[in-house]
């Protein structure tokens, strides 16, 4: 109540700075506001005591109360349950040291496969079986050491031979999981991300292709074919650096004894169109994408492609290889492109 | 460029053992054949039906026991395990080579248009059914109609 008429009294002088403008009306203000305050105050100095009543009345009532928590907690102790609280924060303590948040993520994921695996080993049945032979475990002692010659006497025995087909079925699985976890854990070879890499540039190699442009596609096989290196063949292919001679000439132009082209350099298109023809193959786009790959190929390596050659480079399927040069593809995609004829048994 | 017309070529390959190293010869002749236009067919009989047998073509051994070219005393090649060490050791030196495998080559040959055939009776011996075979042999045939196929054909024994 003082320290409010002390401030009341200082906000008196401050009103003629204020102006000289109604002082008399500010003061009644003041005074009608203080009268509110001794209400509240008052109001909170009862309730005060009332709470300082209640804790006197409770106090011994929470002395007893806490004699009897201490009772029942040294109790516990007694019984171990403290010591075994502690040890089991310990082996919490232990859980989260030695998994992470993934390994509990992956066993969230891995919880149906658990439950289902535990209902399976839980069918009476499965139990039944195991029991039968727990009770065998347990006799394990009185058993009579036998031989290979025992072993053969024993799976004379029907039960015996049932047993060994049981075992066998679950060798069989269990081998089966591993070699599926095998697969799934192998390190992919260099053949095998060879063959990704060509696969994803081609795309789907059983795609129908004949008379469908695919500039792009053809263009980064032909690249790849040539990161690939010089091709490996079943026979060691001879570089020939000179032209063959030529054996027989037409029109000018020298081919060898075997039909193709004597000199490679000799090449043109309209050269090539006239052989084709010759051949029985009319050149449509899809098949000159092969003789381009065809001829590229053969000045990246000095080799002739062979079939299996041009399909991992075009992307094409031996099929449709076989559809578009029906007779001898390798050989005939060689003559067309005036280059020598392809070496290799593949 | 006058090229003379010859008699239309043709090859039937008898394949009758089931080695790695006795497959891939009746395999490499026929697609030969075809990569040089001539028409080509192949008679899986007895052992040889492992070759086109889904659960056995990929893990075809290599007999080295009374082989002398193997370099390797038969009473050595005979001990257990060999066949499928020398078939691993042969495996690796193809894929070294980009060979294709025997399920590849077979794959191949089918879209080459060379004719694979099952021989019936073998198939009898062995209880196999046309489901235990791979997709890509077209028949179950017997000699009788292997010799109506191979009419005018050079046959070739592997």
């Amino acid at each position: 109540m003082e320290t409010t008429q002390t401030s009341a009294q200082k906000t008196e002088p401050r009103a003629p700075t204020n102006g000289s403008t109604l002082p008399n009306d500010a003061a009644a203000l003041m005074a009608k506001r203080m009268e509110v305050m001794e209400e509240q105050l008052a109001y909170l100095v009862k309730r005060q005591r009332a709470q300082e009543e209640l804790f006197a009345d409770l106090t011994p009532i929470g002395k007893d109360l806490l004699n009897v928590v201490t009772e029942r907690f040294s109790e516990l102790e007694k019984e171990g349950a403290i010591s075994f609280a502690q040890e089991l924060l310990a082996v919490t303590r232990k859980v989260v040291q030695h998994y992470g948040p993934e390994d509990v993520r992956q066993f969230g994921n891995a919880v149906v496969t658990i439950l289902d695996t535990v209902r399976a080993l839980t069918q009476p049945e499965v139990l039944a079986i195991a029991g039968q032979a727990s009770t065998v475990l347990q006799n394990a002692d009185q058993a009579e050491p036998i031989g290979i010659m025992g072993m053969v006497r024993a799976s004379r025995n029907e039960d015996v031979q049932k047993g060994m087909a049981v075992m066998m079925e679950l060798l069989k699985h269990v081998g089966h999981a591993a070699k599926a976890m095998a697969e799934q854990r192998r390190e992919p070879t260099g053949a095998d991300k060879r063959k990704a890499d060509l696969a994803k540039r081609l795309g789907p190699k059983k795609k129908k292709v004949l008379g469908v442009e695919r500039p792009q596609v053809i263009e980064d096989a032909r690249q790849e074919a040539r990161d690939l290196g010089p091709p490996v063949l079943c026979a060691d292919p001879a570089v020939k650096e000179e032209p063959e001679a030529a054996a027989t000439m037409l029109d000018g132009v020298g081919f060898t004894a075997d039909g193709h082209l004597a000199n490679p350099k000799a090449w043109t298109r309209d050269l090539a169109l006239n052989i084709a023809h010759a051949q029985g193959v009319e050149l449509d786009d899809a098949r000159w994408k092969v003789v381009e790959f065809a001829r590229a190929d053969f000045e990246e390596h000095g080799v002739s492609p062979n079939v299996r050659r041009l399909t991992l480079g075009t992307g094409l399927a031996t099929r449709d290889l076989y559809t578009m040069f029906p007779k001898a593809p390798a050989r005939t995609i060689a003559k067309i492109a005036g280059i020598p004829k392809p070496a290799g048994c593949i | 460029m006058a090229t003379i017309a010859k008699p239309k070529r043709k090859i039937a390959l008898i394949c009758s053992h089931g080695g790695l190293d006795e497959a891939y010869p009746a395999l490499i002749l026929a697609n030969a054949a075809r990569q040089s236009g001539i028409d080509a067919f192949i008679f899986f009989t007895f052992w040889g039906l492992d070759v086109v047998t889904e659960s056995k073509v990929d893990h075809l051994h290599v007999n080295l026991a009374g082989n002398p070219s193997s370099g390797m005393p038969t009473i050595v090649a005979g001990l257990p395990g060999m066949e499928s060490l020398a078939a691993r050791m042969m495996k690796k030196q193809m894929e070294e080579l980009e060979l294709p495998t025997v399920r590849e080559m077979l794959q191949i040959l089918e879209e080459s248009g060379a004719e694979l055939y099952a021989c019936e009776l073998a198939m009898n011996m062995f209880k196999r059914k046309k489901e235990d075979l791979l997709p890509q042999v077209k028949d179950v045939i017997t000699a009788g109609d292997f010799y109506e196929l191979s009419e005018g054909a050079q046959v070739i024994f592997t």
